[in-house]
């Protein structure tokens, strides 16, 4: 804004505070009806969906789901997104570049858009700034919630499994792998990427079974695993659209 | 101020007024309460307006409830933490309730905080003076953010403990200064007990604290410099329509102390000055 838009403001907003009313009642008024409501609203919400008590933690095994609280949806979208993309260093891209991104347009917006104009019909770009962000918000969201909480541990639609493979399946299975990979169309779609044809990648065992040790994040480590498990997991994501189709 | 002696008979009374001027006198409470209270909004404040002030009582019931949850709850990976919001849900009495209020409460100050800042950009609140009002603001949706993050982690079980790998992982992949954060929020390499006592400590004391002060910053500026008014408020669209009049009129006038330019409709004054020319 330039000086005289500035002036014309304070004069403006003078005039408006001038010929206005008290903030008490008026403003507190208002303030207490919606925020007691919210309130109440929340109690009923406590009454009606009441909480629950989760599996407790076995950071060892587990069928686990990672799966974030609702308002985090997005954030794993996003990873999903990224995660079958091989250009740009997806998580890079996913985890860092696009989150500060977005926080730091958030912080400095009021630097960004600095013209005096306040009428919504006349703000057509900041408009459609927050039709688009809300949108995609909304969107992610609701894809992360459709995202099934649990990968049936009825087995993998692959055929050719030998015994270090179905060992190796199971090891997959127990350990959620498919709450974050796909294989053959099983599991979730992200965050990680689709396993369906690891094996052309033509990785061998001591590099497979370091990965799962100290794999990039967001993947956890599996290093907690009993090298056994490790070795038939290994084979089996190894073999993936090769030996295991 | 003196009190004389011409107040009410009633020796309670009295006393409770001396004493109100007593601290106001070497407070200014009553005299600033008062300038709080009874300044000046504009006649249109709407009830778009009620949000932050409902985010900020959320935050309050969230610091109650809260409180009451920590009383019961163990911080302990072996054995305690687990149990204990076990016991908050299934033994305590009201536990559920304030558990749930917890919980529930999380999620609708989120929500209310966001529709709050959506107020705020739809309306263009953030523009000159409000500036530093909006960047106060953005730190506390943050800090919000984080709370959901950190206290997610606290009931121990199988969802949380996992999703909460992940994030920090998320913030370990950063470039350069990742690795360092990632220790830091798991205070060391490996997730643990140490990492259960951080996050209860950053979710019960620090991030609180910030917000709580964030609030402080926040409501300073808010007070000093004024709600912002509705754009569309009724004393705002009666000086555009009157600049609009005055607009036109300017128009009218300039044509019609032209030559020829009666003939032109009056109401069309861009043909008309399109017609002069
Ligand atoms: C814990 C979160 C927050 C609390 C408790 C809070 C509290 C408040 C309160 C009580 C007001 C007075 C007017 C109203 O209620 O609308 C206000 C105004 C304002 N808030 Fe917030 N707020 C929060 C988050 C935010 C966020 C996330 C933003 C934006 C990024 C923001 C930006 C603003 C601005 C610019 C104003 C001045 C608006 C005006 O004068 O019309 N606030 N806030």
């Amino acid at each position: 804004m330039k000086p005289a838009d500035k002036k014309a403001y304070d004069k403006d907003y003078a005039l408006a505070k001038k010929t206005g009313k008290p903030f008490f009642p008026y403003a507190i008024f208002k303030d207490t009806i919606v925020a007691g409501l919210t309130i109440v609203g929340i109690i009923v919400l406590a009454i009606v969906v009441k909480v629950e008590v989760g599996e407790p933690v076995n950071a060892a095994t587990t069928d686990f789901v990672p799966r974030p609280e609702w308002y985090f949806y997005f954030a794993f979208e996003l990873l999903k997104i990224f995660a079958n993309q091989d250009v740009l260093t997806p998580v890079i891209m996913a985890t860092f570049m696009v989150p500060n991104i977005l926080i730091i347009l958030l912080v400095v917006w009021p630097f960004i858009d600095r013209g005096p104009e306040r009428r919504i019909w006349k703000r057509p770009f900041a408009m459609g700034m927050i039709v688009l962000v809300t949108g995609f918000l909304c969107y992610t969201t609701y894809l992360g919630a459709k995202t099934p909480a649990g990968v049936s541990s009825q087995g993998l639609p692959v055929s050719g499994l030998d015994e270090a493979g179905t060992a190796g399946m199971q090891v997959f299975m127990d350990n959620g792998c498919g709450s974050c990979h796909m294989v053959a169309g099983v599991g979730a779609p992200g965050p990680g990427p689709d396993l369906t044809n690891f094996g052309s990648k033509g990785w061998d065992e001591a590099k497979q079974i370091a990965w799962l040790k100290a794999p990039n994040p967001p993947m956890p480590s599996y290093a907690s695993l009993p090298p056994a498990d490790l070795e038939a997991l290994a084979t089996f994501v190894n073999g993936l659209g090769t030996k295991y189709k | 101020m003196t009190t004389k002696d011409i107040g009410p008979k009633n020796p309670v009374q009295k006393s409770a007024d001396a004493t109100i001027d007593y601290v106001d006198e070497r407070s200014g409470v009553k005299t600033g309460t008062r300038w709080f209270l009874f300044r000046n909004i504009p006649e249109g404040t709407s009830w778009y307006q009620t949000l932050g002030f409902t985010a900020m009582v959320v935050f309050g019931m969230q610091a109650i409830t809260g409180i009451i949850l920590a009383m019961y709850y163990v911080p302990d990976t072996r054995g305690g933490a687990y149990e204990s919001i076990q016991r908050i849900t299934e033994e305590v009495t009201w536990g559920w309730l304030v558990r749930g209020m917890h919980k529930w409460g999380a999620s609708v100050m989120i929500i209310v905080v966001f529709l709050h800042m959506a107020r705020v950009f739809i309306w263009g609140a953030y523009k000159y003076p409000r500036e530093l009002t909006w960047v106060t603001g953005a730190f506390l949706l943050l800090l919000t953010m984080f709370m959901g993050l950190t206290g997610y982690l606290l009931v121990w079980d199988q969802k949380a403990y996992w999703a909460t790998v992940v994030a920090v992982n998320i913030f370990a992949s950063a470039p350069i200064v990742g690795p360092y954060i990632g220790d830091i929020l798991r205070a060391g390499p490996e997730f643990g007990p140490a990492t259960l006592s951080r996050f209860y400590s950053i979710h019960m004391l620090v991030i609180p604290g910030a917000i709580a002060t964030f609030i402080g910053l926040h409501l300073y500026f808010i007070v000093r410099l004024g709600i912002s008014e509705p754009p569309w408020s009724k004393r705002r669209l009666r000086i555009e329509r009157d600049e609009e009049d005055a607009r036109r009129e300017a128009a009218r006038e300039r044509a019609k102390a032209l030559p020829g330019a009666v003939t032109y409709p009056a109401t069309w004054p861009v043909k008309a000055e399109e017609g002069v020319r």
